[in-house]
């Protein structure tokens, strides 16, 4: 086989992968504050592009539109926190996992019924036209997705990182007691935090959709490699889902490409089991001691 | 209850006799498939306690299997069920070694993964399956004779019953009790010897054989199988059916499987939906506003349910096909119930009419003698534990650094040293809960060839934990029973055959005898995590005794205890001594120490400090300065 093809399929699968890196960079946002995350986050994904397409439909030019998909994006990811997490946190539980499925269903019941059943194709402003590097196709919206996806993470690193409400959080990341004995609400961080996350989920849904088109099943798609990314890398690997996202998405293309395209959410299935089996806490994650 | 089941049967049965609608025998074969699925399903989600996102491929396994061994290979009906379900066990059983060694969102997800790597599987090997193309069968004949729909019907009824007469059995015992227990701890399910790992596999291949049966029944009923039935939608629907239903009980299941099967018909009547939707609404309201007038809840547990069910009665009057919204509407519904009867519909129906009724629990049997719950152990002198030059550093921690110690047989040895001393540290690598990083343990001169909490509990070591480890969910005379060794030797199949029961009686005068020991004797019945604190800590001790252990390993038992009931504590150690256990004490209240040691080793820094009987130890010098932190002197200037 052609070295040229294979590098072709392993720039593309890449780049797609970013977009599950940035879905499971939203879980790791959460999942640092609270333990948990939303597991209807695919149905956040595509409700916000489906929100883009009618901002889009009503005129809105694409600079306009996407801080309003972010926006609401962020509002769907507090209504998440505020109906399906807070409850489940207070009592200790794992209620949060029905929780989140259970609104994501509505969500997914939801835009069938607003939105239509069928795939629709997403308008962008920007190119695909291939730009040719070294014999490898790259288009400007693949560059587009990688940009976006790598954009935001940085940004919300550095708000991590560089500002007070930032440290809060990660105060409460690093021990929620201690943090609300300094005066820090661990709630309004774990709220903060999924509204962070369901703003990336927007904005991963606006960056794909274009590429793979929009409907009510392309949530369910992404957010199982989403998963495997985040399970692999770990959940509290930080930058490691880039890397992992970015293998998981070239391996993907080969899966599809030798084994046939019915296999190709294959390969990040098996990862997720293999790596939950040999290394729960993931690939870059710290393992936890036992305590009593 | 058994009245209840029995009458419940009787009426599934003969329905079809009064009913001749093919249709609505189409509804109850389904209901009884579902019936067996969700309670499979039941025994990862209720009683494991974990999200449990692969049954719905159990399901595709065993219909698969079936359907496979009947129409490639001529296969009958009794055969290819057994295969199916073997199949299911086993593919369970492999799935479940690597990820039950994962809590919570983790396991959720490694079991979503294996639902949509099966359909894909399912999919993707058409050679074998037919793939998207689906894969015809007839129904095989059952001795030699074929069955119409009605006699199917019956055929999957008395299999429903089969599992419910079996889990019943099982679940009610000593298996159901471990289950529970190690949803609610892991770390004493091991320390007492029960074994987390081994029940936990155990308990999830049973879901999954249970689950590959129902599969097995599928196919014959509907005689044609597709990939894309099997997917995560109809995943969730179960899961929903389960904890809408009630989790941890049969009915539970039985009524999820209900609303699975009816929810499509009831909503194909607006009419009949809206009522329904009201009435939902109205007791919401009702609920809501009596749970906010008494606080008895917090606001969102109130109004939520009552927003979810006023959207599913707006959406009945707005909606043009509330069909189409059958997913909304079942998300609705649950919501409402998850978050305002957490208990499911049976669990609340349960307690209400047993609230109703006033029905007395079943009456508990007259404790066993003291004498046969806790045998006197005769003592032979020598030393029991022998612990040398041990270490387990974390990282660059060195908790444990270089300890030797000797604990007689027959001895009550104390241990203690201030606060991060290591004491803890080192009763969990000597109860096989921590690795050693290096050095040796001998229990009686024999060391332990796999180290750990099941092998040291095995071994005859039993412990209470510094900060409590019960199980919460259970009850106290359930969490003794657990515990308690060497009364459960019925082998399991005659478990399931209901042949248990006197030694459930046997056990639970044991457990009885050892709860009046600790003085619990009135709180069998109450849920360990309603007793009060001091009530817990003497409710460990009474489970760590139901072990029969040789050396007893106490973890600051008194901390927190009241001034009387500390002088309680003293007085039932002194007793558990008498009867020959070896007690190692870990402690701070110095009168406790020297009321009942015979020796006593301090630590500092994770080493050894002084040794010797409590009085001298009390004087030792070093010991006064590891406590006080001055020089001994100085002490004694500073005493008036």
């Amino acid at each position: 086989m052609d070295i040229q093809i294979i590098g072709q399929m392993v720039v593309s699968g890449a780049l797609m992968g970013l977009v599950y890196a940035l879905i499971a960079y939203g879980f790791q946002l959460t999942y640092s504050t609270s333990r948990s995350l939303n597991f209807g986050q695919g149905e956040l994904v595509m409700v916000s592009a489906f929100v883009a397409l009618s901002c889009t439909r009503l005129g809105l030019p694409y600079g306009l539109m996407v801080p309003v998909a972010l926006a609401f994006g962020a509002l769907a990811g507090l209504a998440v926190e505020r109906a399906a997490v807070r409850l489940a946190l207070q009592q200790k539980s794992e209620g949060w996992i029905m929780l989140t499925i259970i609104v994501g269903l509505f969500l997914y019941s939801a835009s069938e019924n607003i939105w239509g059943r069928d795939d629709r194709p997403f308008p962008t402003p920007i190119s695909s036209d291939p730009l040719h590097f070294l014999g490898i196709d790259v288009t400007p919206l693949e560059l587009s997705v990688a940009l976006g996806a790598l954009g935001v993470m940085g940004l919300i690193e550095l708000f991590k990182r560089a500002t007070l409400l930032g440290k809060a959080v990660e105060a409460v990341s690093a021990d929620p007691d201690a943090a609300e004995l300094v005066g820090i609400s661990a709630t309004r961080a774990v709220m903060l935090s999924y509204a962070l996350s369901g703003m990336v989920a927007a904005l991963a849904g606006v960056l794909v959709s274009p590429i793979t088109t929009v409907g009510p099943t392309m949530g369910a798609a992404l957010v199982l490699k989403a998963f495997s990314v985040a399970v692999v890398a770990g959940l509290d690997s930080g930058f490691g889902v880039v890397l992992v996202g970015m293998f998981l998405g070239a391996l993907e293309s080969l899966a599809s490409f030798y084994l046939g395209s019915g296999w190709r959410e294959a390969p990040g299935l098996v990862l997720l089991i293999l790596a939950l089996a040999v290394r729960p806490h993931g690939v870059f994650g710290r393992a936890a001691i036992r305590k009593v | 209850m058994r009245g209840a089941e029995f009458l419940a049967l009787a009426l599934l049965a003969a329905l079809p006799l009064a009913v001749r609608n093919p249709y609505a025998l189409g509804l109850l074969t389904l209901l009884a498939i579902y019936g067996v699925l969700l309670i499979g399903l039941d025994v990862s989600v209720g009683y494991l306690g974990q999200i449990n996102l692969g049954q719905v491929a159990f399901l595709g396994i065993g219909a698969y299997t079936a359907g496979l061994l009947v129409a490639r290979l001529g296969w009958g009906l009794a055969p290819s069920l057994l295969a199916a379900s073997g199949a299911g066990l086993a593919v369970g059983g492999l799935l479940a070694l690597p990820a039950l060694r994962l809590e919570g969102p983790q396991f959720a997800l490694a079991t979503l993964s294996f639902s949509a790597l099966t359909v894909t599987a399912l999919n993707e090997l058409e050679s074998i399956t037919g793939g998207a193309q689906g894969l015809s069968l007839t129904r095989p004949l059952l001795l030699g004779r074929t069955l119409e729909s009605r006699g199917f019907y019956w055929l999957c009824l008395a299999a429903l019953a089969l599992v419910w007469i079996t889990m019943r059995n099982l679940l009610g015992g000593q298996w159901g009790r471990a289950f529970e227990a190690l949803r609610d701890s892991p770390i004493a399910t091991d320390a007492m010897g029960v074994g987390t790992y081994r029940h936990k596999v155990a308990g999830f291949a049973l879901g999954s054989g249970l689950g590959a049966f129902a599969g097995g029944l599928y196919a014959f009923n509907f005689q044609y199988l597709q990939p894309q039935i099997f997917t995560y939608d109809l995943m969730v629907v179960l899961l929903l059916g389960v904890v809408l239903g009630g989790r941890k009980s049969l009915w539970g299941a039985f009524a999820g499987a209900c609303i699975v099967v009816l929810l499509p018909n009831l909503l194909s009547s607006r009419r009949l939906f809206l009522t329904l939707a009201l009435a939902g609404f109205a007791a919401a309201l009702a609920a809501g506003v009596r749970a906010l007038a008494g606080r008895r809840t917090g606001a969102f547990q109130a109004l939520a349910p009552i927003a979810a069910t006023a959207l599913l009665a707006a959406g009945g009057l707005l909606a043009k096909h509330t069909e189409d919204w059958r997913k909304a509407i079942f998300a609705l519904m649950l919501f409402a119930v998850m978050v305002g009867l957490p208990e499911g519909l049976m669990g609340f129906c349960s307690r209400f009419l047993a609230g109703v009724f006033r029905v007395p629990p079943p009456a508990l049997p007259p404790p066993a003698r003291l004498d046969d719950a806790l045998p006197v152990r005769a003592v032979a002198p020598g030393a029991l534990l022998q612990v040398t030059d041990l270490r387990r550093h974390f990282g660059g921690v060195k908790a444990v650094d270089g300890i030797t110690l000797e604990v007689l047989e027959g001895s009550v040895h104390g241990l203690i040293g201030p606060n991060g001393s290591g004491k803890s540290t080192l009763v969990n690598v000597v109860s096989g809960l921590y690795q050693p990083s290096s050095g040796r343990i001998r229990l009686r001169g024999a060391q332990a060839r796999r180290p750990g909490l099941m092998a040291m509990a095995r071994a005859g070591v039993a412990r209470t934990f510094q900060n409590l480890q019960l199980f919460s969910e259970l009850s106290a005379l359930d969490n003794v029973m657990v515990a308690l060794g060497g009364v459960f030797r019925l082998p399991l199949p005659l478990v399931i055959a209901g042949l248990g029961r006197a030694e459930e009686r046997r056990a639970q005068a044991d457990a009885l005898a050892l709860l009046a020991f600790v003085g619990l004797e009135d709180q069998a019945r109450t849920r360990a995590r309603d007793l009060p604190y001091g009530a817990q800590r003497f409710l460990e001790l009474a489970r760590a005794l139901a072990r029969r252990p040789v050396l007893l390993i106490l973890d600051e038992p008194a901390a927190g205890l009241a001034h009387p009931d500390v002088l309680r504590l003293i007085g039932i150690i002194r007793a558990v001594h008498q009867r020959g256990i070896t007690i190692l004490l870990i402690e701070h209240h110095m009168d406790v120490v020297g009321e009942l040691c015979d020796q006593v080793t301090v630590m500092d820094g994770g080493r050894l400090l002084a040794e010797g009987a409590p009085e001298a130890v009390k004087r030792h010098p070093l010991v006064l300065e590891a406590y006080l932190g001055a020089p001994a002197e100085g002490l004694g200037e500073a005493a008036p």
